[in-house]
């Protein structure tokens, strides 16, 4: 157990003894290897399950609109985390009166199909440093740098920190290059537009309409979601070209003022798919022609909330593309 | 017919003040503009203008009225914002965004949507056919977007 | 019969195979492999332990399939005939291939013959790989299947490092092999301690025995709601699984087709009815159904079991749940808990 490990679970055993909260979200060991699981502790006897590492893959936000407001919840939050409770804080879907957050500053999340790729199966076990990932597999033991491992959205953290945590556990970060993630898009917008028709259909269209991305999303929460509309039905329901594409183009849009780059969509994707060059883009504009950026309180409403009449100047015949 | 540009003209209810231009796009509207009258420009969701694209419009206009002129208060405005947004998004697709028009209408602006669209029109013939995102669009005839 | 082929003869066999057959094959497509179509190009993904990420079920029944049309102008109905090319499946894993067969009891039995999954069974042979390295998501062998199961398999093929040993399991597939040698005795006792060891190797993943009765004696207990709580709901465990069936039909109004694609019951709305009403109202109810329907219903609709221990449900849940430990958690529950107080 690490020094944070056993602050952790110091802190969520506090809570809970002392019945400041209900419930307390983080994580648990592994039953399949390099997969801890989010984890629901309710009692003190329960906390040696408790883990924190860098395999932690999961927005644990995303599980709070499965609670009722008065359900008290204390909650790990690294940085992304914090920002989707402070984004679903402004969308009313949980109020932060009931919230106890945990914050601890992330240096990333390990992408375990990077590891498994390195390594191969067999995972017999692993440690986690600052700096590297020891994995022992049946055959070999290999000792790989964590900087490579990382998921390319935690490669381009900007917050590691989170913004508005109850107590903080563990150093404080510096903040990253928010040039990555524009950059990124800029490179992405600097292709001919057949290039980027078809990078995009190239990857839409491996989507096997699963909706991992969807339910990992801590801002995906609608009761019932666009695809399921049918009278009449917008989007088509299967996996040929028209439906793929239609689905992560109104998906990724419906983020728009609301995704905070946390790449939970693209961990939990099965076939790899990248959507994460699709919300940076719209986050990117957002920001561009509102300065406005995702969960960074409370209270900011996201543009599309916030029109105005002084909206005014934009409405030209045909010049709204300053 | 097959030669002239597929245009989706998402027409608010309100924005045509004269009964005129009103009647020229009820009734003398070209084969090739399909017209899809909203109550409101706030009504149009980007589902629209997405299904309107993946069945080979080579070009969206959405016609609306003015801040300050909009029939419910505000809907112009959040469709201004939206809408802005998401052909923005759409260009950086492939779709270019030269494709998506949009018209505020004045009480003074008769026989303005005429020449809009006549000149969006031949903007669009100077494009290529909008076919890289037309993925609904029927191989046979008699089909569904006829 | 047992024959032998060269692994540099490989290659020479598809093309051979490709002149009667559409020969599909594991290759790389991406960070994984998927069955597509064999061409003297193609680059074989047979080394990995593991099979591929998007079931082989989706080559009998497709994702989506448009299985009626009609003009709209005309009311016309054209139904789309169930017609299917002679094919070779090359390198399907025993797990996916017993699924294959497990689902004839579904689509091809009874009353309910599915037109289109007949037609392409018909017309496929399939060829398997065994697996002599089974990776630590497998657990073929506790779900009554295993790494050089013949069910469902036309042909299985041992790697014995240089070449592969061919066993024919079936008249069909005869012809595929002629012109190979036969395997000596010593290449066939080879291949079968290749066989044993790959099949001690797996551990026990949990007990069948009993496995239905435990569950159907705790299915109005607590337990699934503990199980359930990390669950999102998403279709990666039913999509990606070998032996998953379910399906919607919907008619796409604006392309004048009527379509059949793979359903979910992990979704809220697969159970919702127009009424409003959901018998399966939230997580618990969902993922109880997947676990019960794969372990106990199974058994009493087909008396076979419902999973083939494939392991993609476990490599590929984003919670990293692992259908192992829930069923030996909810088939312990009786004895542990309950009657433990």
């Amino acid at each position: 157990m690490t020094e944070l490990e056993q602050k952790i679970r110091a802190e969520a055993a506090r809570l809970l003894s002392e019945g400041l909260v209900d419930v307390v979200m983080a994580f648990r060991k592994e039953d399949a290897p390099l997969r801890p699981q989010p984890a629901f502790f309710t009692c003190v006897e329960d906390l040696e399950n408790l883990i924190y590492n860098g395999l932690c893959a999961n927005n644990l936000a995303n599980y709070l609109t499965r609670y009722p407001d008065e359900t008290r919840i204390g909650m790990l939050v690294r940085g992304c985390e914090n920002r989707s409770v402070n984004a679903l804080v402004v969308e009313k879907q949980h109020s932060r009166q009931n919230l106890y957050l945990i914050g601890v500053p992330c240096t990333g999340i390990i992408d375990w199909r990077k590891v498994v790729a390195l390594t191969g199966e067999d995972i017999l076990g692993y440690e986690e440093t600052d700096s590297s990932l020891h994995v022992r597999t049946k055959r070999q033991s290999y000792q790989l740098p964590r900087r490579e491992l990382l998921h390319a959205s935690c490669q381009r953290c900007v917050h590691p920190n989170p913004l508005s945590a109850d107590i903080v556990l563990g150093e404080a970060l510096p903040e990253g290059d928010p040039a990555l993630i524009r950059e990124r898009v800029e490179a992405f917008e600097a292709l001919t537009r057949a290039e980027r028709t078809a990078y995009f259909k190239q990857e839409a269209e491996r989507c096997i309409r699963c909706y991992a991305c969807r339910e990992a999303c801590p801002m995906c929460y609608c009761e019932e979601c666009f695809v399921d509309h049918n009278s009449p039905r917008w989007t088509e329901s299967g996996t040929t070209p028209a439906g793929t594409h239609a689905w992560h183009i109104i998906r990724a849009f419906h983020q728009t003022g609301r995704c905070t780059s946390c790449g939970a969509c693209e961990r939990a994707c099965p076939m790899d798919i990248q959507m994460t060059y699709l919300t940076d883009k719209l986050g990117k504009d957002m920001w561009d022609s509102y300065q406005f950026a995702a969960g960074m309180d409370a209270k900011s409403q996201p543009p599309f909330a916030s029109f105005t009449l002084d909206d005014r100047k934009h409405f030209q015949a045909g010049g709204m593309h300053s | 017919m097959d030669n002239r540009p597929k245009i989706a003209f998402f027409q608010c209810q309100w924005c045509l003040y004269a009964p005129e231009d009103q009647e020229w796009v009820d009734k003398r509207l070209p084969e090739n503009i399909h017209l899809i009258k909203v109550p409101c420009t706030g009504r149009i969701d980007p589902l629209f203008v997405l299904n309107a694209v993946q069945g080979g419009a080579d070009g969206v206009v959405i016609s609306g009225c003015l801040p300050e002129k909009c029939h419910f208060k505000e809907g112009n405005l959040a469709a201004r914002r939206q809408l802005d947004a998401f052909s923005s998004f759409l260009d950086y697709i492939g779709y270019d965004e030269a494709r998506v028009r949009f018209i505020w209408l004045d009480l003074q602006d008769r026989g303005r949507i005429q020449r809009e669209l006549t000149e969006f029109e031949s903007l669009l013939k100077k494009l290529n056919p909008a076919k890289s995102l037309a993925t609904r669009v029927p191989e046979t005839e008699g089909g569904a977007n006829d | 019969m047992k024959y032998i082929l060269p692994k540099q003869d490989l290659n020479a066999l598809l093309e051979r195979w490709s002149a009667e057959y559409a020969v599909l094959a594991p290759q790389k497509s991406g960070a994984y492999a998927e069955f597509l179509p064999y061409t003297p190009r193609s680059e074989l993904c047979l080394e990995e332990p593991h099979n591929t990420r998007y079931p082989p079920k989706a080559l009998f029944f497709p994702q989506s399939e448009a299985i009626l049309q009609y003009k709209r102008t005309t009311g016309q109905l054209e139904s789309i005939s169930a017609v299917a090319q002679k094919r070779v499946i090359f390198g399907i894993r025993p797990c996916d291939a017993k699924a294959v067969s497990l689902l004839d009891t579904v689509f091809a039995e009874g009353d309910n013959q599915d037109p289109f999954w007949q037609a392409r069974r018909a017309e496929t042979l399939l060829i398997g790989l065994g697996c002599h390295a089974p990776c630590a998501t497998c657990f073929c062998t506790s779900a009554e299947s295993g790494p050089f199961h013949t069910d469902g398999l036309d042909a299985l093929l041992t790697d014995l490092g240089e070449i592969y040993l061919v066993e024919l399991l079936s008249e069909r597939a005869a012809s595929l092999f002629d012109a190979l040698a036969p395997a000596s005795s010593i290449l066939q006792e080879n291949a079968q301690a290749v066989q044993s060891a790959a099949e001690c190797a797996l551990p026990k993943a949990f007990e069948l025995d009993g496995l239905k009765g435990k569950l159907d004696r705790v299915f109005d207990q607590d337990i699934w709601a503990q199980l359930a709580q990390s669950c999102l709901g998403c279709g990666i465990c039913t999509f990606l699984c070998p032996t998953c069936f379910c399906f919607d039909l919907v008619d796409e109004a604006q392309r004048d087709t009527r379509v059949r694609n793979w359903d979910t019951c992990m979704f809220r709305v697969y159970s919702l009815e127009a009424s409003a009403h959901n018998p399966r109202p939230t997580r618990k109810e969902r993922t109880r159904q997947r676990l019960m329907h794969k372990y106990s219903y199974w058994w009493e609709h087909a008396d076979k079991l419902g999973c083939t221990g494939c392991g993609r449900c476990v490599r590929y849940c984003p919670v990293g749940l692992d259908i192992r430990a829930m069923i030996r958690t909810a088939g312990a529950y009786e004895n542990e808990v309950l009657h433990a107080n």
